[in-house]
């Protein structure tokens, strides 16, 4: 619960480094703010992952992070008709990253369990393997799509912050490991903290003036 | 679960190719400003904007890289086509944000829909 806390705060802080009142108006804000959400659940995924995982939660937690990066994805292409001319062919590369982030996130958890993974995996070391590998490309392809889009991370320290925790998350797995194990949050848990964030992310930037 | 993947995958799909079955207002792609190439209606309010210098935009008036309608350079120009999306979000986001941060009115735009209609704002 902790780290869960931890992770979503300091991934919400980077954004309100500069500029923390400035808003896109609360269609704009709500969606990101979903997506905020989705991306520290995908470092926390990573970070509470050690020998001892509790397999299970871990699982049951991934499909909860998915289904705040669908709704982010769903939320602006059902909400403005326009997003959906932002990611077809000529759209921006960091758009198309963060598709191929989301596509990536399915194949991992499609792939990540049984019997589709026996499927896919001659044995556990194997899969283990690529599970973390897959996941490096998704954080790096998630964290690019929310860096170079450069909405809410405008100054180059915002910048450089959000890259260092994705990269920090990414390679620190000998550090993680050394906390121990990390208890996984519930996915209520985990749904109800985002919510709260993404409406006080949302709120503080659209205060009346 | 692969049903429920599968189903979120093809949803998106048919957003992406018929559009957002609750959106209330579409863009529709077109040859706008004498555009070669389709592209979305944009809007600008000149009548809202009378403190701006003109070549803010209208740059071909001094910096003598061409005339004629924008959207010869800005879509065919292989050195200018790449950056058509970043500088003319850019462009506008970048006025509205300062003034947001100024607390001066006319902050950034909201839905994306709101300045891809294509009126008929002077």
């Amino acid at each position: 619960m902790k780290s869960l806390i931890a992770t979503m705060a300091v991934v919400f802080l980077i954004t309100f480094l500069a500029a923390p009142t400035m808003g896109a108006g609360w269609f704009w804000d709500v969606g990101n703010g979903i997506g905020f959400a989705a991306f520290a659940g995908l470092l926390y995924l990573t970070i509470a992952s050690n020998r001892r995982l509790d397999v299970r939660a871990h699982q049951i937690l991934g499909y909860a992070v998915l289904l705040l990066v669908v709704g982010h994805a769903f939320w602006f292409l059902l909400g403005d008709a326009t997003v959906v001319e932002f990611i077809k062919i000529g759209a921006p590369d960091y758009m198309w990253l963060g598709i191929v982030s989301l596509i990536l996130f399915v194949v991992l958890i499609t792939t990540a369990n049984v019997p589709d993974r026996l499927r896919v995996h001659q044995n556990y070391s194997s899969f283990r393997y690529w599970h973390r590998v897959l996941t490096i490309v998704i954080i790096a392809g998630a964290a690019y799509h929310i860096v170079v889009s450069n909405f809410y991370l405008g100054t180059w320290y915002q910048a450089a912050l959000f890259v260092l925790i994705s990269i920090a998350v990414c390679l620190g797995r000998a550090y993680w490991i050394k906390l121990g194990q990390i208890a996984i949050a519930s996915p209520v848990v985990y749904v109800a903290l985002s919510v709260i964030m993404a409406v006080a992310f949302t709120g503080l930037r659209n205060l009346p003036a | 679960m692969k049903i429920v993947l599968a189903a979120i995958l093809t949803a998106a799909g048919l957003i992406i190719i018929f559009g957002s079955p609750i959106a209330k207002e579409k863009p529709v792609l077109g040859y706008y400003y004498e555009s070669p190439v389709p592209i979305l209606p944009m809007s600008f309010a000149h009548a809202d904007h009378p403190t701006e210098n003109c070549i803010d935009c209208h740059h071909n008036y001094n910096d003598n890289t061409g005339g004629g309608p924008c959207m010869n350079c800005h879509t065919t120009n292989q050195d200018v086509w790449p950056l058509f999306e970043r500088q003319f979000h850019d462009l506008c986001r970048s006025c509205h944000a300062e003034k947001a941060v100024l607390g001066e009115e006319g902050g950034p735009p909201r839905h994306c829909i709101k300045c891809h209609l294509g009126d008929d704002l002077p």
